[in-house]
């Protein structure tokens, strides 16, 4: 059985890299970055700038007159607004197509994706932690299945009878016929592709935060943000909730599990903005 | 001339499907709908369904109960499963439905793998309507709930039947029967 490292050096072909994505956040955690180095960077790419400013002039934001560009959009909307839809725009392409291997239809990685960043973030943003990087971790959490899921498509159904026959979670069966699981081969793949050190950590442990750290708040963050969306129904396939409870992460963030049904109801109110300016499912 | 009936227009054999969304519910009297809410995670999907009047309502609640958010309970009090299915049988009476006559069915309440029981909120979603349906002398007639997987589950106003549908598997599964002279 091949490890991670060397499947990655030996695939064929790894998701495109989001080398936007990358850019943005090595520029966000220089300390003197200002929002018009940012601007410069999203109008550097034509297609994406577009995008956004599309998304601004949804009907969910009702401006009277049309945003131009992402400039006026930041004054319009402030910059954390134009953070979340940059991300989600550079995103859509690679986290939509079906995930056969996960038993995933299109667009439900996506959703799910979106689910859990919006619900990693309001915990964040709580906790008066760095929402950002809550919701950006949130959004890639589950990049590992896009690369893994074209060597899983002959083996699904064998990992949902391991989950049906010996109780084993999904990421318990993914190591058992792959030799790693997800997690580790997203935390691995953002590591590839250059992505800061809290991001890779909270991608690569985002199913066991204890083990993540220094980081294990924001790992923290996207293992409840992923449950929350398990819980919402923003999760896909068979088995969607076999995943593993770890109520340790409550002690490592410090909170009661009665916080868990207003983060969920804040998680929903989110996902209703979203859904209006990027046609979620409800 | 009255109103022509929808059997008369030779319509009956049409239906159409109305989306129950998270938080949300619909009642209907219509026999050609099929109430639906999809997604249900660790949600509960409750179905009414009486079979005089043929009036049908789905609800999809997120939450146990409504003292988590009062001020959610008065807005949307769908949200949670006390004041939800209060409201789901408020709106069946209201197009005739009668209590003793109806039939109930629910699917969700999923879990993680949790042998501490502290992430519970499936669990927990399924105790108040047990506990709903005890008080007020119901049965669940066909249910289908907890175990790691989501369900979308049905309600044919026309017939009652009630089915559901386990992600990544294709069959349905029926948990109430559809009436005999439907």
């Amino acid at each position: 059985m091949q490890t991670i490292e060397e499947f990655i050096s030996n695939a064929k072909a790894l998701p495109p890299a989001p080398t936007f994505l990358a850019r943005l956040m090595v520029l966000l955690n220089k300390p003197d970055t200002d929002s018009m180095k940012v601007v410069d960077l999203i109008t550097y790419d034509p297609a994406l700038t577009a995008s956004v400013v599309r998304r601004c002039n949804s009907a969910y934001y009702g401006f009277v007159s049309p945003v131009d560009n992402v400039q006026e959009a930041v004054t319009r909307l402030g910059f954390w607004e134009i953070y979340r839809i940059v991300v989600m725009c550079s995103t859509t392409r690679m986290l939509s197509p079906a995930q056969k291997g996960y038993g995933m239809e299109a667009n439900e990685l996506w959703d799910h994706s979106v689910a859990t960043a919006l619900a990693a973030e309001q915990i964040a943003k709580d906790l008066g932690d760095d929402e950002a990087a809550a919701f950006t971790a949130g959004l890639l959490h589950d990049i590992g299945k896009v690369m893994l899921s074209q060597q899983l498509e002959d083996t699904y159904i064998k990992l949902l009878v391991e989950v049906e026959q010996n109780g084993s979670s999904l990421l318990e069966a993914e190591r058992k016929f792959l030799g790693f699981d997800h997690a580790n081969a997203g935390g691995h793949l953002l590591a590839h592709w250059k992505f800061p050190a809290n991001l890779v950590a909270a991608v690569w442990f985002h199913h066991k935060p204890s083990l993540g750290k220094p980081h294990q708040r924001l790992a923290s963050y996207v293992y409840l943000g992923n449950l929350i969306a398990h819980f919402m129904g923003h999760g896909y396939g068979g088995h969607a909730l076999a995943l593993k409870g770890r109520s340790e992460v409550l002690e490592i963030l410090d909170i009661p599990v009665d916080r868990l049904p207003y983060y969920m109801i804040k998680t929903m109110e989110q996902i209703e903005a979203v859904r209006s300016i990027f046609n979620m499912k409800t | 001339m009255g109103a022509m009936t929808i059997e008369a227009m030779g319509l009956a054999n049409l239906t159409h499907k109305v989306v129950v969304g998270i938080a949300d519910m619909a009642v209907s009297n219509n026999a050609t709908v099929t109430l639906a809410t999809h997604a249900l995670g660790s949600c509960i999907g409750v179905s009414v369904f009486d079979p005089v009047a043929r009036v049908g309502g789905l609800l999809h609640y997120m939450l146990p109960v409504c003292s988590i958010d009062m001020a959610k309970a008065k807005s949307q009090p769908q949200m949670f499963g006390d004041s939800g299915i209060a409201a789901l049988f408020r709106s069946a009476y209201d197009l005739g439905a009668q209590k003793h006559r109806m039939i109930l069915c629910a699917a969700g309440g999923a879990q993680v793998m949790d042998a501490s029981g502290v992430f519970n909120i499936g669990r927990r979603n399924y105790d108040i309507l047990k506990q709903i349906a005890q008080e007020h002398g119901l049965k669940i007639t066909g249910e289908h709930v907890g175990g790691t997987v989501s369900r979308t589950m049905y309600l044919q106003v026309g017939n009652g039947e009630v089915r559901i549908r386990i992600s990544g598997q294709a069959e349905e599964i029926i948990l109430c029967k559809q009436l005999k002279n439907s």
